[in-house]
């Protein structure tokens, strides 16, 4: 068939090379913002070991595990428009499978960080099952009745600390704590290793959003009789994103459970996952910074309040605020008021030095 | 070709669409008929959103209520919503690219391919921005590319030119009468502009109240005295 010519009207004339140059520098752009991402991780990474006391150094361990799992939280939500309450159970899901293994196998710590991601990844496919069939407040209350389940079951069943059998747990003895990675036994070296797996899982995620994936989800966010007209396959698409997100939450439940070493079930309640799907919006689910600050919102926070003598517990007020703030005129969050203060100070300066 | 026979679609007590028979075999083929008429309703069990109680459906002698809605993609089918489904945050290119990962292509030749469509709907200028930036008729081509990309055969065009100004629609209107020459594709276009199914359509079913009222010749169904009536509101 030979393509004809159609007068555009438009102004510029269509170009294959013009059309060309144009890709050239989204692709460009895309690398650069990839490096950025990379780039902030590394500077995270060397500083913040350096400038932090030994309580604030395990406070960032913590607080970036978290933001591991909540990248999970922004993919579901930001990309599909998928409302999961139970991402805190598959972290505790993680820490346990993780505990489990360090403690019964000895496995290097990788291996049961990446075991941990691939059960959780599993149990969050089976949660998002109800995502085929529900969407919106039905989702949001079955998935967080998942996670009040999961409370109920670690409540009696607890995290596993080196005991005998299949839950090992010790009775009455002394508890261990999971073997920390070789490389990363002091504290400092440990948040230094929490930033690569989170810079490896943010990768992992700004991948899929850059190719098929992200662009069926995007299909099946538009709408599914769109993504249906596009022939998406709405089931395979969305089972995948829940396998996705689990895997960030089980690295996420991992990694604390190797920063802490231990793990106690009554810090996994169902309003956790409330909280982490709540401050993940506040942080800005449409950008990778957005699950950083997320992160650091539900660790940090309390923790400096608390370093300034005021109750942690005055931080769900401020969180409060914020969500509403974020939901009212910020709704990509503080991630997205970040960025677009960058961008405004960029064209300022960009303006002032040309001639 | 399209082949329908016996078509019968009903939502609960209301038929949508009554023992239709038609055979549509024009390259370039036009669907018309009041509000309610059953016509987007025929374009959804044509494109698989719609299961039908009885009748059958041939495209090219294949057998389309025996595809799921994907496979109907896969098999050479596209369609354009009413309201168009351009994704904000994707620009043009991505727009149009996910539609091509998900039919039967070359991975080699994908950026070609995405690159001839865009530029044969006259949207390279703005093939890297995003769909949020797009208007109205920009965001009508996107719809109109992401159906000639990747080897289809039969495209449905539900109401492509609605909102369009009387130049974007000139221009609409060569888009689809080059299609054929384009990709060989047969075209099913529903619109309420007369004026566009005059000068696309060689054939053009009309229905009333879920029936068939005529096929035929374009030019000789719209002079069809019961059209005018239905359709049209002219008095005899």
């Amino acid at each position: 068939m030979t393509p004809i010519s159609i007068a555009s009207p438009m102004a510029i004339p269509p170009s294959i090379d013009a059309l060309q140059i144009a890709l050239d520098r989204v692709r460009r752009e895309r690398l650069r913002s990839l490096l950025v991402m990379l780039g902030t991780l590394l500077v995270l990474g060397t500083m913040l070991p350096w400038l932090a006391n030994a309580y604030w150094t395990k406070t960032f361990s913590s607080a970036l595990a978290l933001s591991v799992a909540a990248a999970g939280v922004g993919l579901l939500y930001g990309q599909l428009g998928l409302v999961s309450l139970c991402q805190f159970a598959l972290l505790g899901v993680g820490g346990w499978v993780a505990l489990r293994i360090s403690h019964g196998s000895g496995l290097p710590f990788e291996l049961c960080v990446l075991a941990a991601g691939l059960v959780s990844a599993l149990v969050g496919m089976l949660a998002g099952l109800p995502a085929l069939r529900l969407k919106g407040l039905y989702l949001a209350l079955v998935t967080l009745m998942l996670a009040g389940g999961f409370q109920v079951v670690i409540t009696v069943v607890g995290f596993p600390d080196g005991g005998p059998g299949w839950l090992g747990r010790v009775e009455g003895g002394e508890r261990l704590l999971m073997a920390r990675p070789a490389v990363a036994t002091s504290d400092s070296a440990y948040l230094r290793y929490v930033v690569l797996w989170l810079a490896a899982v943010l990768a992992l995620i700004e991948l899929h959003r850059r190719t098929r994936a992200g662009r069926s989800w995007a299909l099946i966010r538009r709408g599914e009789a769109a993504a249906l007209g596009a022939g998406v396959n709405v089931l395979l698409y969305q089972t995948w994103a829940f396998a996705l997100a689990g895997f960030c939450a089980g690295v996420g439940g991992a990694l604390l459970a190797g920063g802490v070493g231990q793990l106690d079930g009554r810090a996994f309640g169902a309003s956790e996952s409330v909280m982490l799907f709540a401050l993940s919006v506040v942080g800005g689910v449409y950008h990778w910074l957005g699950a950083i600050i997320a992160g650091l919102l539900l660790r940090a926070v309390p923790a400096l309040l608390t370093d300034f003598n005021v109750n942690g517990f005055l931080a769900m007020v401020f969180f409060g605020a914020a969500l509403l703030h974020a939901l009212i005129t910020a709704q990509e969050g503080v991630a997205g008021q970040v960025l677009s203060l960058l961008h405004r100070v960029r064209a300022r300066w960009t303006a002032g030095s040309a001639p | 070709m399209i082949v329908i026979s016996n078509l019968t679609v009903q939502f609960g007590g209301v038929k949508a669409l009554t023992q239709l028979d038609a055979v549509l075999d024009h390259p370039v083929c036009g669907l018309i008929g009041p509000n309610g008429a059953g016509k987007t309703t025929l374009v959804n069990v044509l494109s698989g959103l719609v299961q039908p109680r009885t009748g059958h459906i041939a495209v090219d002698g294949t057998d389309l209520l025996a595809l799921t809605p994907t496979q109907r993609v896969r098999f050479g089918l596209r369609r354009s919503f009413q309201t168009e489904q351009v994704v904000e945050d994707l620009d043009v290119w991505s727009n149009v690219l996910a539609m091509l990962d998900h039919v039967p292509h070359e991975r080699a030749g994908a950026k070609a391919e995405v690159g001839r469509v865009i530029d044969y709907v006259g949207l390279a200028p703005v093939a890297t921005v995003l769909g949020a930036r797009l208007n109205l008729f920009q965001r009508r081509m996107v719809e109109v590319a992401k159906a000639l990309v990747g080897a289809p055969r039969l495209l449905l065009f539900d109401e492509p030119g609605a909102g369009l100004t009387e130049q974007e629609a000139v221009f609409l209107r060569r888009a689809l009468l080059g299609i054929q020459d384009f990709c060989g594709a047969q075209v099913l276009l529903i619109d309420h502009d007369v004026d566009l199914i005059k000068a696309t359509c060689t054939q053009t079913l009309v229905l009333d109240f879920g029936q068939r009222l005529a096929l035929g010749p374009t030019q000789q169904v719209l002079e069809d005295p019961a059209v005018r009536r239905a359709y049209l509101g002219t008095e005899e």
